[in-house]
């Protein structure tokens, strides 16, 4: 019977293999990240102690998942697992991930707001490349620095914060404004209808994936139609953060976003320079705003005209070349034809693109220049 | 009074009564020593009664099945019991479905391996049935009497790819969205009933909470009840059928070629499922399970591709959608389910690639290369838009 013996001595040796197998997977499931720094955390705690109470607490304190379940929304979020000393004063000037947070945190309470909110980040990972959606443009990496003005303005609007606390979401604002976003993308009922609809990109899109969408539209979404628009760096950030503010009914925390009707409004009525003004003596950055000056030519190019337009032997042929435009209308014409397309040219391609009056004058004197 | 020795003696002698009480409490015999017992065992035990009693020696050799069968059994069971544990943390609704499969990969204990095992098993079993398809094709083991075992095993196949399909949803991400998309945008080419069909399937014209629902409820209990009765019945009517196909002429007439299958099968039997099991945790220790972002019904991926075994009729619905749609998966599956009917000769019965079957052997390869042609295109050589790149060269986007 050695034939059996043989196949015997097989079979144990696969089931010694499978014991160490399953070893390694119970040391696998084990040895977890935030472990090390819950570990870690208490034996800095033990050494900041000013009482044995305290240092008893500290002893006391099991190495565990821990999660907050925010009221405000149905989510869970486990942040403090790693970042256990956010409400621990001791904690003040210590490294990430144990500095405690700012008094921001007295007016926000974690227990009701969580951290997502304000921070972005995936809520329910415990490994900080997933939570902090590192190494994928597709998750969702945290709001730092400037982009955290997003998450401001997200909920409490424009008029409840200091100038300087949304000042990169109103320049991204503008810009929108400047580029003619509205010409093909609609924000909430307004807009274009030759691009995605932009009303909760900034939950639908990662801000990495915006920046880098809006810095070149051809390197992130094949085929796309959009125009490079040759912005600065400054410009694609202010974008970006504007962008991230425009959150789906998930997301949005807020109270009720502008209707649709006030929204026009305030791209329409919005004067770069009122703006400039009203923010003036805050923003030595925003300084450069007041200076500009609408260039059409750059206008032209720059923003989407030249997509369907040509100039010269430049730009596209979906529209009509205004190469000699300025002989055949005139300014008024063309003033009008820029505020309302449909009214000028019933049933014509031109979109709607919701130009402010300094803009259509810029455009409107650059054409008839073109004779 | 008792010397002390001997008060121990009797205790030991007691314990080792009652052990062996609960061991024949559990086990109706002793362990089957003699050719008798062990013939008698096969029959008298519930988990072995399945086997027949002797087997010949050519069934159990290794090449001659490969134990892809077996695999595709063992498979099973293994998914069964992994997915009931991912049950235990799964909520088929459109709101909590990610978010369930993000806590089993981060904070349930063996949560993530788990679920690993589940998804890179089932990749695995649609390929062990396929190349188990394969090599009863090869051996010529679907020719009389085995035609309707050949037929419940197509069934399988399909059943197999309808478990794989319907599980692909319920991680509710990007990927799984869109491929349930693509695939069940497969199924509408058929002319008039593939619309309706996609619609019953989806519970709308849509993938959303009822599509969601529809497909957990078919890959945790409708679909693997059949399967599971099915596999019961395959298996039962391998032995009705007169064992493993082998060739008429060899038909063993003395005792040397049969051998009890009591305690060599089982153990050969054991061998591959520890085998199996090590290695599937080895693959699901090293690579995890793909999670992308949560579905979004607002922004396509691009490329939309189907589960990757549907990526062949992917392939040629993007030359036209009524042969990829609807002529090629009829006319195969049609092929499959007549073929043992139409192929009868008693030729090559038991024997890999016989050269009087050099015919159907050619047609069978070319098919199969074929198949895998077009799988592989579709997997590694179409990028955005469903163009063609060759696999080393960079698609245009974030990956």
């Amino acid at each position: 019977m050695d034939e059996v013996e043989k196949i015997e001595r097989w079979v144990i040796l696969a089931c010694l293999l499978l014991t160490a197998i399953l070893g390694w997977a119970a040391w696998d499931a084990s040895t977890q990240e935030w472990e090390g720094y819950q570990e870690s955390y208490y034996r800095l705690a033990l050494l900041r102690a000013n009482s044995e109470a305290q240092k008893e607490w500290v002893r006391a304190q099991p190495v565990e998942i821990k999660q907050l379940q925010p009221k405000e929304h149905r989510s869970v979020e486990r942040c403090i697992t790693c970042h256990l000393a956010v409400d621990n004063p001791m904690f003040r000037d210590a490294p990430e991930p144990f500095r405690a947070h700012s008094s921001l945190l007295l007016s926000h309470p974690a227990q009701r707001f969580g951290c997502v909110v304000c921070h972005g980040g995936e809520g329910r990972a415990v490994t900080t490349l997933e939570g902090h959606g590192q190494g994928n443009i597709r998750a969702k990496p945290l709001l730092r620095g400037e982009y955290m003005q997003a998450a401001c303005y997200s909920c409490h609007g424009e008029a409840n914060l200091s100038p300087k606390a949304v000042a990169a979401v109103v320049r991204g604002r503008q810009l929108v404004n400047r580029y003619l976003c509205l010409g093909c993308h609609q924000i909430r009922g307004v807009g274009g209808e030759e691009g995605p609809d932009l009303s909760a990109v900034g939950s639908n899109r990662s801000w990495l994936w915006l920046y880098a969408h809006l810095a070149r539209p051809q390197a992130i979404v094949v085929g796309s139609t959009m125009p490079v628009f040759l912005l600065s760096r400054a410009e694609v950030k202010d974008i970006t953060i504007y962008l991230m503010t425009l959150l789906d009914s998930r997301d949005r925390f807020r109270n009720t976003p502008p209707a649709a009707e006030q929204r026009t409004k305030s791209y329409q009525g919005e004067e770069p320079k009122e703006e400039a003004k009203k923010e003036k003596g805050n923003l030595p950055e925003n300084a450069a705003a007041e200076k500009f000056r609408y260039d059409g030519g750059l206008f032209f190019h720059g923003a989407g005209c030249s997509l369907c337009h040509s100039i010269g032997n430049r730009g596209g042929e979906v529209g009509p070349a205004l190469t000699y435009i300025g002989r055949k209308r005139k300014t008024e014409e063309l003033e009008r034809l820029l505020r309302d397309p449909e009214e000028v040219l019933p049933g014509g391609k031109m979109p709607q693109l919701y130009l402010n009056d300094e803009q259509i004058k810029t455009m409107a004197a650059y054409l008839s220049t073109l004779q | 009074m008792k010397p002390p020795r001997e008060i121990v003696q009797t205790i030991l002698q007691e314990f080792r009564g009652s052990l062996y009480r609960i061991y024949r409490s559990i086990f109706r015999g002793s362990y089957p020593a003699t050719l008798r017992q062990q013939l008698g065992v096969v029959v008298n035990n519930l988990v072995l009664h399945v086997h027949p009693t002797r087997v010949y020696r050519r069934s159990i050799r290794p090449a001659g099945t490969l134990g892809l069968g077996l695999i595709c059994f063992y498979l099973f069971v293994i998914e069964w019991i992994t997915g009931v544990y991912l049950m235990f943390y799964y909520e088929p609704s459109v709101s909590a479905a990610y978010g369930r499969i993000q806590d089993l990969d981060s904070v349930v204990t063996f949560g993530r391996v788990v679920r690993n095992v589940h998804r890179w098993g089932a990749e695995a079993m649609v390929v062990f049935v396929f190349l188990h398809m394969c090599r009863v094709f090869y051996t010529g083991a679907y020719k009389p009497p085995r035609e309707f075992n050949w037929v419940l095993g197509v069934i399988l196949l399909l059943l197999t790819l309808a478990l794989s399909f319907t599980g692909y949803l319920l991680p509710w991400d990007q990927l799984s969205f869109w491929a349930v998309t693509v695939g069940t945008n497969i199924a509408s080419y058929a002319p008039v009933l593939g619309p309706k069909f996609r619609f019953l399937l989806l519970g709308g014209d849509t993938v959303g909470s009822e599509a969601l629902l529809r497909f957990y409820t078919l890959h945790v209990i409708a679909v693997p009840t059949v399967a599971a009765l099915l596999i019961n019945y395959h298996i039962w009517r391998v032995i009705k059928d007169g064992g493993l196909a082998r060739p008429p002429q060899q038909e063993p007439q003395s005792a040397d070629g049969v051998v009890p299958t009591f305690p060599l099968v089982v153990y050969m039997e054991l061998l591959v499922f520890v085998v199996l099991t090590v290695g599937l945790l080895v693959v699901s220790l090293l690579f995890n399970a793909p999670l992308e972002e949560e579905a979004n019904p607002l922004q396509p991926s691009n490329p939309s591709k189907a589960p990757w075994y549907f990526l062949g009729l992917q392939e040629l619905v993007s030359y036209s959608a009524f042969w990829g749609g609807v002529m090629v998966p009829t006319v195969l599956t049609l092929f499959l389910l007549v073929l043992p009917y139409i192929d009868r000769g008693p030729d090559g019965v038991g024997e890999w690639f016989a050269r009087k079957r050099l015919g159907m052997i050619i047609l069978w390869s070319l098919l199969l290369i074929g198949i895998v042609v077009t799988i592989l295109i579709g997997v590694y050589f179409r990028g955005p838009n469903w163009n063609f790149y060759w696999p080393w060269n960079a698609w245009p986007g974030p990956d």
